[in-house]
């Protein structure tokens, strides 16, 4: 198995700090609100673990826009106590699509879509087999021009995107497609943390795809330093979107639990440092022993140092897999 | 099938070839020759390279000082034994060329040269990603490998050009310019320079310099050095598409650092040239599994019969041919050579 550290520069902190992050945030959890007070809805509660099936009673817990969450004593996976159905999710996701909070603009994400096509290509080319025919699962509907970016950069290699929608909520559409497609690899980058059930849309697609597919799945990363010191404070922890936070242990063992061969971990995070650095030079009471201090004087380049650092030791706020069925 | 094995010479190459054949457990080492006797050691030791050969061995793994090693290498061949040798592949491209001849002449034996920088998983990654074609074509290399002398830099049979043909270039520089031809083929258009600037009472270069360009128009510099005062070994690869790196190299002293691999896609822009300096992806490795990798070819060429891929007698020949290229294309240096005692007969 190989560890890859992601190295690039720092990246602005206003793609999560910005007024239109600020504005999605508010519309998120505006929803989450409303769901919560709404008495039709359902909720299904967790008592274990969604990824090492540790028991809850031993976690401790949190509250971030009144929704409880849980950080696994066992394996440090955040997860929230209770989530609604995914049905639900996908319905309220579409309508902050369909406003236009989540939409891409032009080229902003170009080095994001690149990112992962680089990923995909420099992978086949270790694993020495064509990887010819991708689906994405659901990143289109986020990232409205990832899918031009594919067909103009991403040569040699055909792409399937597989929408979020409606009609098609829940997970028994997303097996079906992928057993007609009969892909040689998934792509999964922004599933993983928002979905009610991770387990069982891992596991449909590991039953879905052929023996030997190669899966990219990214999320957030609960062993981040960004989440190990501003927990349900960080800007990037929005509840809707973050109803699991994996750690690197937690979603291993759920790898294993699913029979899925582990090929590569990453944390090509690149916000912790930004994020830490723009909190503890802008929050009054904000007094950690050590890192107080080392943001306050931090300087770009210690910034950067840093972020790679917590690449290396897979502590940054985004785990990237590469599996094989 | 468990081969026989005879070690000729049992310093510290010796020694780490046998565990590393020991590891593999298709060997079992019967005899090893050596001037020094190991009180330690579970095998037979004798002192006469010859006396190996009345423990009726299926290999001969050869870790003597260069000079000796035509010697070594040819007598196990005309006896029908599969040979393992060290590099460099003795004092000159003539010795490799008489070790040619004793391997045709013994027909299916096996003769395999140590180049394991070939088969370090950096390298072996960084083959991997090139031979995709996802990085493109290769326009040119730069590899550094230096390191700062070595203990008894002077005494050492290693800078004695009668026992050893040369300094740091055909000792430690021969695995860059392996390298170099491994992704490359053959470079037959050298410039270089040869200097002696640190140990001027030894008569071996201690930096080479080269600048070369093969058929297809791939150029390659090389720096080999023993004033590498700060161990370094560090080989760029520049492609169409991006650019691959190996930072450091697994080592018996670790002096060398952890394997660092880099590699990197172009990020182009929206007219299609690159935007400069795209995201890269660095890969560590910290175990050195070379020797038994070699090992591992070696046993199955001999006991499978299939194909080295990996130090060849030909590959030999080629990186011997160009280090000589490199010697002689520094026309100072080429007198300096000339000007020396040739080389004493081969003896062992």
């Amino acid at each position: 198995m190989q560890t890859p550290v992601f190295l690039d520069h720092l990246p602005d902190v206003n793609t999560v700090t910005g007024e239109k992050p600020a504005r999605y945030r508010l519309a998120r959890n505006k929803a989450l609100l409303e769901l919560m007070l709404d008495r039709d809805t359902t909720w299904t509660v967790r008592r274990n673990c969604p990824a090492c099936g540790g028991d809850c009673a031993k976690s401790k817990n949190f509250s971030q826009t009144l929704l409880e969450f849980q950080r696994c004593s066992d394996c440090n996976t955040i997860y929230a106590q209770r989530v609604p159905s995914q049905q639900t999710l996908d319905r309220l996701r579409l309508d902050i699509i369909s406003r236009k909070e989540t939409g891409d603009t032009g080229n902003t994400r170009e080095f994001e879509y690149i990112s992962l096509m680089n990923w995909i290509s420099l992978t086949e080319a270790r694993l020495q087999r064509p990887l010819d025919k991708v689906v994405d699962i659901r990143f289109a509907s986020h990232a409205t021009a990832w899918p031009e970016s594919t067909r103009r950069l991403s040569h040699n290699r055909s792409w399937d995107f597989l929408p979020l929608s409606l009609e098609n909520a829940g997970f028994d559409n997303i097996g079906e497609r992928l057993r007609n497609i009969a892909p040689r690899a998934v792509l999964m980058p922004t599933e993983l943390d928002r979905v009610a059930d991770p387990e069982a849309l891992v596991r449909t697609i590991k039953h879905s795809v052929p023996a030997g597919t190669v899966i990219f799945i990214a999320s957030s990363c609960a062993d981040g330093l960004e989440y190990e010191i501003l927990g349900a404070d960080s800007p990037s922890f929005i509840p809707l979107d973050r109803l699991t936070v994996f750690s690197i242990k937690g979603f291993e063992a759920l790898c294993a639990k699913v029979r899925l061969s582990v090929l590569e971990i990453s944390t090509p995070g690149r916000l912790d440092a930004v994020i830490l650095d723009r909190y503890f030079k802008t929050t009054e009471n904000s007094n950690i022993p050590f890192w107080s201090g080392f943001f306050r004087e931090a300087d770009q380049n210690r910034l950067h140092d840093l972020q790679i650092l917590l690449q290396r030791s897979l502590r940054s706020g985004v785990l990237r897999f590469v599996l094989e069925t | 099938m468990t081969l026989r094995v005879a070690i000729v010479g049992y310093g510290k190459m010796g020694r780490i070839r046998h565990e590393a054949m020991e590891r593999h457990g298709g060997f079992e080492v019967v005899v090893a020759c050596d001037t020094s006797q190991d009180p330690d050691a579970n095998f037979a030791m004798v002192t006469d390279p010859l006396a190996v050969y009345d423990f009726n061995p299926d290999i001969i793994v050869c870790s003597v000082p260069n000079m000796m090693i035509p010697d070594v290498v040819c007598t196990a061949l005309e006896r029908g034994k599969h040979v393992f040798s060290e590099k460099p592949p003795g004092r000159s491209s003539d010795d490799v060329r008489r070790m040619i001849a004793a391997e045709r002449a013994a027909q299916d034996r096996v003769l395999k040269f140590g180049f394991n920088h070939r088969v370090h998983d950096a390298i072996e990654e960084a083959k991997k990603l090139i031979d995709a074609g996802t990085m493109g074509e290769l326009y040119f290399m730069r590899g550094v490998y230096g390191k700062a002398g070595g203990p008894d830099y002077a005494q050492s049979w290693r800078n004695d050009p009668a026992q050893s043909g040369g300094g740091i270039l055909i000792d430690q520089g021969i695995h860059m310019l392996d390298l170099f031809q491994m992704f490359a083929g053959r470079f037959e258009d050298v410039q270089s320079y040869v200097q002696r600037n640190f140990w001027t009472d030894v008569p071996v270069e201690d930096n080479a310099f080269a600048l070369m360009k093969n058929a297809d128009g791939i150029v390659a510099s090389v720096h080999s050095s023993a004033t590498q005062w700060q161990h370094t070994f560090r080989l760029e690869l520049y492609l169409r598409n991006g650019f691959v790196s190996v930072d450091g190299i697994l080592s018996a002293s670790g002096s060398y650092g952890t394997e660092v691999l880099t590699v990197a896609l172009n990020r182009l822009d929206t007219t299609g040239n690159p935007i400069p300096n795209p995201e890269s992806q660095e890969l560590r490795f910290t175990e050195d599994k070379s020797w038994d990798k070699e090992v591992a070819e070696f046993y199955d060429a001999v006991v499978k019969e299939e194909p080295l891929r990996c130090g060849t007698s030909q590959q030999a020949l080629d990186v011997m041919e160009l280090v000589e290229r490199i010697y002689s294309a520094d026309p100072e240096w080429h007198r300096i050579l000339q000007d020396q005692t040739p080389l004493p007969d081969q003896a062992i």
